[in-house]
């Protein structure tokens, strides 16, 4: 019969026998728990025929690249790109998400900051990055004026839908807005 | 006719004793699993039940709740996270293979 408690007993002892003896190199690089978390996450992504991904470093899944082509909405026919740094934390702090172009939108600053509650204090552990996708995919389909963070954008948008809508395409070719410059994101 | 058992061998499963057989919503990992941080299942690694009904592994939760983020809510439902004792208490589902009758 196997002995399964004496048997898990040896383990330790020589796992631990290990670490003294070895002191800092393991032979076994440990997996950590945002990566096993991330692993999930990324398993059961829905990313539809919108969004794509892309893993600058294959052996790094705790950084990536999202792709959002919205199919609908004012901001249809862009292409917009966005970085994914999972802090060491997750799931217990969000992962940081930076949008790569300059774009018009009220949501997202200039530098690419994203205003997205379930970034910052709404973020509790058991959303995942799904969750955090569909939050930014809906802020191109209902960009709202509320709690800004390009606060002309979102002036624009509170006076006028049409007015904001006729920003929105010409931002998205490459063209200034209220004397700012954007960055061209049509496909 | 007459049966003389010489050997028997008995095998014994466990299993949290909560209500649904689901996963810890924050590492995602079968409540008969371990927190990543654990190497063992059961006592090792137990499960503490929220008052709200919300369950997950202990380590999970109190990683959780020691942020000033968590504002000491439950990661499900948002209320406050309270917990009474732990059920600590694993229910024993017996199963007997007899053999060589």
């Amino acid at each position: 019969m196997l002995k399964i408690w004496s048997m898990k007993k040896e383990q330790q002892k020589a796992e631990n026998a290990a670490e003294g003896t070895t002191g800092v190199a393991p032979k076994k690089k440990k997996v950590t728990a945002a990566q096993l978390r991330v692993q999930k996450d990324l398993s059961e992504l829905s990313l539809g025929s919108t969004m794509t991904t892309e893993f600058p470093d294959p052996d790094n899944i705790l950084s990536f690249i999202l792709y959002i082509e919205p199919d609908e909405g004012m901001y249809k026919g862009g292409r917009f790109s966005f970085t994914f740094n999972i802090p060491a934390s997750f799931p217990h702090e969000p992962p940081k998400v930076l949008c790569r172009e300059k774009i018009y939108h009220p949501n997202i600053d200039l530098e690419g900051k994203v205003c997205l509650n379930i970034l910052r204090e709404d973020w509790k552990p058991v959303l995942n990055l799904n969750a955090v996708i569909v939050g930014l995919q809906f802020l191109f389909l209902e960009p709202n004026a509320s709690d800004p963070l390009n606060k002309e954008a979102a002036d624009d948008l509170r006076n006028s839908r049409d007015g904001f809508k006729r920003n929105v395409r010409q931002a998205m070719a490459g063209g200034s807005v209220r004397g700012e410059t954007y960055q061209r994101v049509l496909v | 006719m007459k049966v003389k058992i010489t050997k028997w061998n008995a095998v014994a499963t466990w299993r949290w004793d909560i209500p649904e057989d689901d996963v810890c919503g924050i590492c995602q990992v079968h409540f008969d699993g371990t927190c990543p941080t654990c190497k063992y299942p059961g006592d090792d690694c137990p499960l503490l039940s929220g008052k709200c009904g919300h369950n997950f592994h202990m380590h999970c939760i109190l990683e959780w709740i020691k942020q000033d983020s968590a504002k000491g809510q439950c990661p499900m439902c948002r209320q406050r996270f309270e917990w009474t004792e732990q059920p600590s208490e694993t229910s024993m589902d017996m199963t007997q293979g007899a053999s060589d009758v």
